[in-house]
């Protein structure tokens, strides 16, 4: 469970930043009073354009930003007061974090589970069914700068998974993977769903959210402008799909920020 | 609390280990590259002294004396001679020792041996020999010592023993007969007199070069490339995190140190056989047990500081480029503070001894000739630790930093 009450959060640009962004405020509110829930054994979405605070939101539940203003408790732990106890329970994925290019993905998955204290055995055991699933067996020992793309996001997802966290954060993870591959990590993400996990991902990809996604949040410019199943943002968009009822979103109130 | 340290650890030493062109640029290429340097020194500048001594040098006497010839032979100069007479011009002579053509040009005064013996009294003119020669040009310089030394003292030394008769009224007393009987020194002091003043720089700057290379890598590398985030999302503590990397570079630093150390041993004694074969001679370094211990101490702590030195610039660069700009800085500070221990010796005054850095270099010049307090030892040690202990607080903070750590 994820609960997100009211988050804000605000970047203090530098000088550099002020000029990159065309801004003459040396305040950017990311996210501004987001206030969402993610259930166990649901799919939560957070859908919007590149910028609009996705990542900045999902970094905060994973406790590598600070809120500046909102609370957030995930399974019930502070992630500002018991920040340890919310990564145990967490596995968290995005672009930005990458793998050791030196290390091969057994290397990696053993590493990090032991960093989760987890037996060796335990370990052992996880890595089968991972690796199996995501047949990875066969680059398990070759170095993570040598995979492909494909590769290198299999062995991510398996190592961000190793000690079976109750709660799982995607940021974007099917993000320039081909489409086999792609099914593949949706597939596990049904998957991790029918498990009883707490899923949230972000994505761009509208049909992704379609078919994917048991509630969909719509960010634009860090404020959440609907929220609910599919049916009931196509019926309060008044749209037969996703990417019509988007645009109306975003023309309605990227408007509001010209 | 230590788990997530000591998996950390063995990682990056798993890296480093388990990479043959990492072991060999960091561990075997610069042992290599000491050895082969120092003995390619060695080797030349021992040519270079072969050379000069068999060198036979060019040289143009004007007007010479009566006997001069016969001194020459006796004393054994050895030089291609040219005699010429006093009208010759001396000036083409002169151009050909600027160019290096000619090495020793003498001149001796018109008259010389009539104005020798025809002195009586004080105030009676005194002949003069001139010599000219080129002292950017080793061949010259050592021709003219050793013509001046050797030819002209001998034969100043024949024509006072006939103006005198008896030329130990001239000696009027001796010092010194035997020279090797007056020192009387503590030998450990003077042993570790030389490497007291040169190995404390030298291990100051081993012991921060091999941390700044290592740590810029596992620190703003990491950042860089995006590795580090995936430790900030598992669930140990930023300070754990710090620790395992402070620690893993601290003993790559402390290896890649021992390496050089180890290297300088082997090299020295090649250079220095071509310089001068008894320079290093006898040197014999001799600790006691607690004087190795104390030693041990004392490089712990500091290559425990320099490491956090450099994962605190480190840490604060947002490039690696950007990195190995801030750190040279510190590296200068660390090169100061070492070589201050060449200038001065036997600084005894306790207050130097809380001056991070200095303190430890003028501690192990201390130690090197057994003359290292206990309180010394140990406010050097405090302070260094200390130092380092703030040090590495202030890289935990930095790694609890959204900004430093994820530019926002």
């Amino acid at each position: 469970m994820i609960c997100v009450d009211n988050l804000t959060k605000v970047y203090k640009l530098s000088k550099k930043q002020m000029v990159e962004q065309k801004t003459k405020k040396n305040m950017k509110r990311a996210v501004e009073n987001l206030t969402l829930t993610a259930k166990p054994g649901k799919i939560y979405g957070l859908l919007g354009p590149n910028g609009a605070g996705k990542t900045t939101a999902l970094r905060c539940i994973a406790t590598l930003l600070k809120p500046t203003e909102g609370t957030i408790t995930v399974c019930g732990h502070d992630v500002e007061k018991s920040a340890e106890k919310v990564r145990e329970s967490i596995s968290f994925l995005t672009n930005e974090i990458k793998l050791d290019p030196q290390f091969s993905p057994k290397y990696l998955f053993n590493f990090f589970g032991r960093l989760h204290k987890m037996e060796e055995t335990a370990i052992m055991e996880r890595r089968d069914k991972l690796f199996n699933y995501f047949d990875i067996k066969d680059f398990e020992d070759k170095k993570y700068e040598e995979l492909s793309t494909g590769m290198k996001q299999k062995a991510s997802i398996a190592v961000s998974l190793v000690h079976d966290p109750k709660v799982v954060i995607f940021d974007e993870p099917t993000n320039g993977l081909d489409i086999v591959t792609a099914r593949n990590v949706t597939d596990y993400l049904k998957l991790l769903k029918e498990e009883g996990k707490t899923i949230i991902i972000s994505t761009h990809i509208m049909s992704e959210a379609e078919k994917l996604c048991d509630e969909i949040g719509i960010i634009i410019n860090g404020k959440l402008v609907s929220e609910g199943s599919l049916e009931e943002i196509l019926d309060s968009t008044n749209t037969k799909d996703l990417e019509d009822g988007f645009f109306e979103l975003y023309k309605l109130h990227n408007q509001e920020v010209l | 609390m230590m788990n997530g340290t000591k998996n950390i650890v063995k990682k990056e030493l798993f890296r480093v280990f388990s990479d043959k062109k990492l072991i060999f640029s960091l561990f075997i290429l610069p042992a290599v590259m000491i050895i082969g340097m120092y003995s390619l020194m060695g080797t030349l500048f021992e040519n270079m002294m072969t050379d000069i001594e068999t060198h036979v040098p060019k040289t143009v006497i004007q007007n010479a004396p009566l006997g001069l010839d016969e001194t020459i032979n006796t004393t054994g100069f050895q030089a291609e001679i040219n005699y010429i007479d006093n009208d010759d011009d001396v000036i083409n002579i002169k151009e050909d020792i600027r160019n290096g053509n000619v090495d020793l040009l003498i001149v001796f005064e018109d008259k010389f041996t009539d104005k020798i013996n025809s002195y009586k009294n004080a105030g009676d003119p005194i002949p003069e020999v001139k010599t000219f020669y080129n002292p950017s040009e080793d061949y010259s310089s050592i021709a003219r010592s050793n013509f001046v030394e050797q030819v002209l003292g001998e034969y100043q030394q024949n024509i006072l023993a006939d103006r005198l008769g008896n030329i130990e009224q001239l000696q009027v007393f001796h010092i010194d007969k035997d020279p090797s009987s007056s020192t009387i020194v503590n030998e450990k002091k003077a042993d570790g007199k030389l490497l007291s003043t040169m190995l404390p720089f030298l291990i100051n700057i081993m012991l921060f070069a091999g941390a700044m290379g290592l740590g810029v890598d596992v620190i703003t590398g990491e950042k860089e490339r995006g590795t580090l985030s995936s430790m900030l999302v598992a669930p140990i503590k930023r300070s754990e995190i710090v620790f395992g990397k402070l620690i893993s570079l601290a003993i790559l630093s402390s290896i890649s140190a021992a390496v050089y150390a180890f290297s300088i041993v082997i090299a020295l004694p090649l250079m220095m056989g071509g310089i001068a074969g008894d320079v290093m001679g006898d040197i014999k370094i001799s600790f006691t047990l607690i004087e190795m211990l104390q030693l041990l101490v004392l490089m712990l702590v500091l290559v425990y500081l320099y490491v956090a030195l450099v994962a605190l610039v480190a840490v604060m660069a947002k490039t690696s480029k950007e990195a190995n700009t801030y750190v040279m800085p510190v590296y200068i500070i660390v090169m100061l503070g070492s070589l201050m221990t060449y200038m001065g010796s036997g600084q005894t005054k306790l207050e130097y001894f809380i001056i991070p850095i200095y303190n430890s270099a003028i501690s192990m010049q201390n130690l090197l000739i057994g003359e290292l307090t206990s309180l010394q030892f140990v406010l050097t040690v405090g302070t260094t630790a200390l130092l380092a202990a703030i040090v590495t607080g202030l890289i935990t903070k930095a790694f609890n930093s959204e900004k430093i750590m994820f530019n926002a």
